[in-house]
C-alpha cells in the first residue's frame, strides 16, 4: 500500500552511506528549501522531474486496531496528487498577480531533519525525512506543520545533481489547522 | 487562526430585529449576522437541530458495522452501517457522563465501549450493558431508555442525512426542488454515484453562511477576480488567459426552504480549466453523456457546472464533484469536510482522473478553494471591528432581472441572470425566517414567495 520500497528500506536500521553521499543529499534538501523560502519557484520547479508524482494522503484518526489504514491510499483522496504538469500550473498560479491567497505572500520557512539516505542504485536514491513548516501571513496568521517526506531522487548531470522523482509527504494532522495550503512542502 | 472571540457582540436580538436583518427592498443586509454569538447559538437550535444535515455518503459506510464520525452543527454523531444494512446516527455522548462513545473517524466496530466506566452499545448505539450491573445498579438500570440520542436518518441517492426533528418533514419533502439539481450529480448513470474514499478537513476562520453563500449563489467572484489564478492554473500554456471568456449563459436559482443553486450552460471550457480535458471529455461527449442526455433530459446534460447549497451547509458543485459541509465552530470558525464523487459506471482512467483534479482544484490546496479560504476569513477579521460590524452589506445584484418564470423550465420559486443575487436574497431571508420560527408548525406557515417575483 504505502510505500512498499520505503517500508521494505526502513524495515531495520539503514546501513549508513558515504559521508560524501549524506552531504550531498542533505545540501540538495537544503537547497531546494532555501528556494521555495525565497520564493524562487521558477527554479525550484527546475529541480521536479517530468515523471513526477507529488503526493499527500490524508491522515484521519484510528483505533490501534486499524492504524494501518491511517492514511488514504493512492486511489484515495489527497491534500496532493499532483504530476509534473499540474505542479506546472501551480506555478503559473503562484507567480501570477493574482494569486490571492500567496499575494500578499506567506513567509515560509522549512527546518530539515532526520535525513536517511538509502540508495536503490547509482542514479536513484530514496531519501527520508522530517521536515517543520512554519508559515506566517498576513498580519499575525500563524501556521506550523510537521511532516514525514519520502523522496525519491535520480542523479542528473545540472548543478543541483539532483532531481526530484517522487515525494510523498506524510503530514501530521488530520484535520488541516489553516485556511488552505497554498504553498509548497 | 487569527480571528478571536466575538467579544464586541450583544445580546440576543427580538423576532422583529432578526426579520429586518435583510432588507431586501433596498438590496441591504445586518453583517452582524456572521459575528454574534447569540444569534449563532440560535442557529444551532433553530437551524442545525431542526433541518436535514447531510452525514457522507453511502459508499463510505458499505459493510455492516462500518462507521464514519460527523456532526449535527456542533453536536458530534456516529454514523454506523447496521447488519440489514439501514444507517443509524446517533449522539456521540455516553448518557453516563457525556464521554464521547465514539473516538475514531471512521473504521468497522462490532460494539462500541465508552472509555470512561465501560458503558457498552451494539452498533445501532442501544445501550446493552454496563459493568458490574446487578452488583452497582442493583439490577435497575433501564438500558432501553439511557442510550444515547437518536436521529432520524434518509438517504437521497446515496448521500445520507440526518435530523433531531420529529416534527420535521420527511427528507424527500424537505430537499423539494433542489433534488433536480442534485440529480446532475447524483444521477447520470443508471449505478450512481460512489465516493473517492477518504474525506479531508481543514479549518478556514470564517461563518459558515460564507461558504453556503458562495455555493447557493455567487458565480460572481468566479466569473471575476477571486478564481483568475485558479484558471491560470488549469489552462495549457500556449493559451491565452484572456481568451477564456468567463461563462455568461446560465442561471441563479431560488429554491423553497433556503435552498439555492447557480449554473452555467453550455460552456465546457469552463469545466476543461478545472477537471482537465479527459473527465470534460467524459461529461460533455460519448456514451455517458448520452445517458445523462437519457436520464436527465436535454437541458440538465448542458449544464456545465452546477454550483449548490443544501440548506444549511450542504454544498457540491455538479459535474466538478466535489461535495462539502462546512461545519460550523463558532460564528468565527468553520471545519471544510470535503470528498469527491464519481459516477459508479465511469471508467477507472475517468475516476483517477476526477479524483486529482477536484484535489489540485477544490481542497485545501485546491488551486481555486486557496483563494476562497484568503477572502472569507479577512472579511471575519475586520468584522471583529465594531464599526464594521455596524455596516450594512450591498444584496441588490440582479435583482432587475428576477422573474418566475424559467426559460429552462426548471423549477425553483424564483430565477435570475447567472450573476445576480437573487438565491443569496432568498437563503437569507429564509435564515431570517426559520430563526424566528419557535417550531416546524411555524417553519411551515413561512411565507416562502420571492418579493422580487411578486
Ligand atoms: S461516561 Fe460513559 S460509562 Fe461513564
Ligand atoms: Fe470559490
Amino acid at each position: 500500500m504505502l510505500d512498499d520500497t520505503f517500508k521494505a528500506a526502513f524495515e531495520s536500521k539503514p546501513k549508513a552511506v558515504s559521508l560524501e553521499l549524506q552531504h550531498e543529499v542533505e545540501q540538495f534538501l537544503y537547497w531546494e528549501s532555501k528556494l521555495l523560502t525565497d520564493r524562487r519557484y521558477k527554479e525550484w520547479f527546475g529541480l521536479l522531474a517530468e515523471d513526477l508524482h507529488y503526493w499527500m494522503p490524508i491522515r484521519s484518526t484510528k483505533i490501534m486496531r486499524e492504524v494501518a489504514q491511517e492514511y488514504t491510499d493512492e486511489q484515495g483522496f489527497a491534500h496532493f496528487d499532483d504530476n509534473w504538469y499540474t505542479m506546472k500550473g501551480r506555478i503559473r498560479k503562484i507567480m501570477s498577480d493574482v494569486g490571492w491567497s500567496e499575494n500578499p505572500a506567506s513567509r515560509v520557512r522549512y527546518l530539515i531533519g532526520n535525513v536517511m539516505v538509502v540508495p536503490e542504485n547509482e542514479n536513484t536514491i530514496n531519501v527520508v525525512s522530517a521536515s517543520m513548516v512554519y508559515r506566517t501571513r498576513q498580519e499575525r496568521q500563524l501556521d506550523v506543520f510537521a511532516c514525514e517526506r519520502r523522496d525519491v531522487l535520480r542523479r542528473v548531470e545540472t548543478e543541483a545533481g539532483f532531481e526530484i522523482v517522487r515525494r510523498t509527504i506524510l503530514i501530521d494532522q488530520s484535520t488541516i489547522l489553516s485556511n488552505n495550503l497554498s504553498f509548497f512542502f | 487562526m487569527n480571528v478571536k472571540a466575538n467579544v464586541g457582540a450583544t445580546g440576543a436580538y427580538s423576532d422583529a430585529e432578526i426579520l429586518a436583518m435583510i432588507d431586501e427592498k433596498n438590496g441591504k443586509f445586518d453583517p452582524k449576522i456572521y459575528v454574534d454569538e447569540s444569534l449563532y447559538r440560535l442557529e444551532l437550535e433553530r437551524i442545525f437541530a431542526r433541518t436535514w444535515v447531510c452525514m457522507g455518503h453511502e459508499s463510505h459506510i458499505p459493510n455492516s458495522g462500518d462507521f464514519t464520525t460527523a456532526y449535527i452543527g456542533e453536536d458530534p454523531v456516529v454514523v454506523v452501517r447496521q447488519k440489514d444494512a439501514s444507517i443509524r446516527v446517533f449522539l456521540n455522548q455516553c448518557q453516563h457522563r457525556g464521554m464521547r462513545i465514539c473516538r475514531a473517524d471512521s473504521g468497522n466496530a462490532k460494539a462500541f465501549t465508552c472509555t470512561y466506566h465501560g458503558w457498552a452499545y451494539n452498533q445501532g448505539g442501544d445501550l446493552v450493558s454496563a459493568p458490574m450491573e446487578k452488583e452497582a445498579f442493583g439490577g435497575c438500570l433501564n438500558k432501553a431508555e439511557w442510550g444515547p440520542k437518536q436521529a432520524r436518518v434518509e438517504t437521497y441517492k446515496g448521500l445520507i442525512f440526518a435530523n433531531w426533528d420529529a416534527d420535521a418533514p420527511g427528507l424527500d419533502e424537505y430537499l423539494g426542488d433542489v433534488k433536480f439539481y442534485m440529480d446532475i450529480m447524483l444521477d447520470r448513470c443508471e449505478a450512481g454515484t460512489e465516493a473517492i474514499p477518504g474525506i479531508q478537513k481543514w479549518v478556514i476562520p470564517c461563518n459558515w453562511k460564507f461558504a453556503a453563500e458562495q455555493f447557493a449563489s455567487d458565480a460572481y467572484h468566479a466569473g471575476t477576480t477571486s478564481h483568475l489564478s485558479g484558471i491560470m492554473a488549469g489552462v495549457p500554456e500556449d493559451v491565452d488567459i484572456t481568451q477564456v471568456a468567463p461563462p455568461t449563459d446560465g442561471l441563479n436559482v431560488h429554491m423553497e426552504n433556503g435552498h439555492g443553486c447557480g449554473l452555467f450552460l453550455r460552456n465546457p471550457m469552463f469545466y476543461m480549466t478545472i477537471v482537465g480535458p479527459k473527465v470534460t471529455e467524459y461529461l460533455t461527449t460519448g456514451p455517458a453523456y448520452e445517458e445523462a442526455v437519457r436520464r436527465l433530459g436535454q437541458g440538465r446534460a448542458d449544464v456545465n457546472l452546477c454550483h449548490t447549497n443544501v440548506f444549511p451547509n450542504l454544498s457540491f458543485l455538479a459535474g466538478i464533484n466535489t461535495v462539502r459541509m462546512w461545519q460550523p465552530r463558532g460564528p468565527n470558525e468553520i471545519e471544510v469536510w470535503t470528498f469527491t464523487l464519481v459516477d459508479k459506471t465511469a471508467p477507472q482512467e475517468i475516476k483517477d482522473e476526477w479524483r486529482r483534479h477536484t484535489s489540485r482544484t477544490f481542497s485545501a490546496g485546491g488551486v481555486f478553494e486557496q483563494d476562497d479560504g484568503e477572502n472569507w476569513c479577512d472579511i471575519q477579521q475586520v468584522l471583529q471591528g465594531h464599526v464594521a460590524q455596524n455596516q450594512k452589506f450591498n444584496i441588490e445584484m440582479g435583482s432587475h432581472t428576477v422573474t418566475a418564470d424559467n426559460p429552462e423550465g426548471f423549477p425553483g420559486l424564483s430565477f435570475a441572470y447567472t450573476y445576480s443575487e437573487e438565491s443569496a436574497r432568498g437563503l437569507y431571508r429564509y435564515w431570517t425566517q426559520i430563526m424566528t420560527a419557535p417550531d416546524w408548525d411555524a417553519i411551515r406557515r413561512i411565507d416562502q414567495r420571492p418579493l422580487a417575483a411578486e
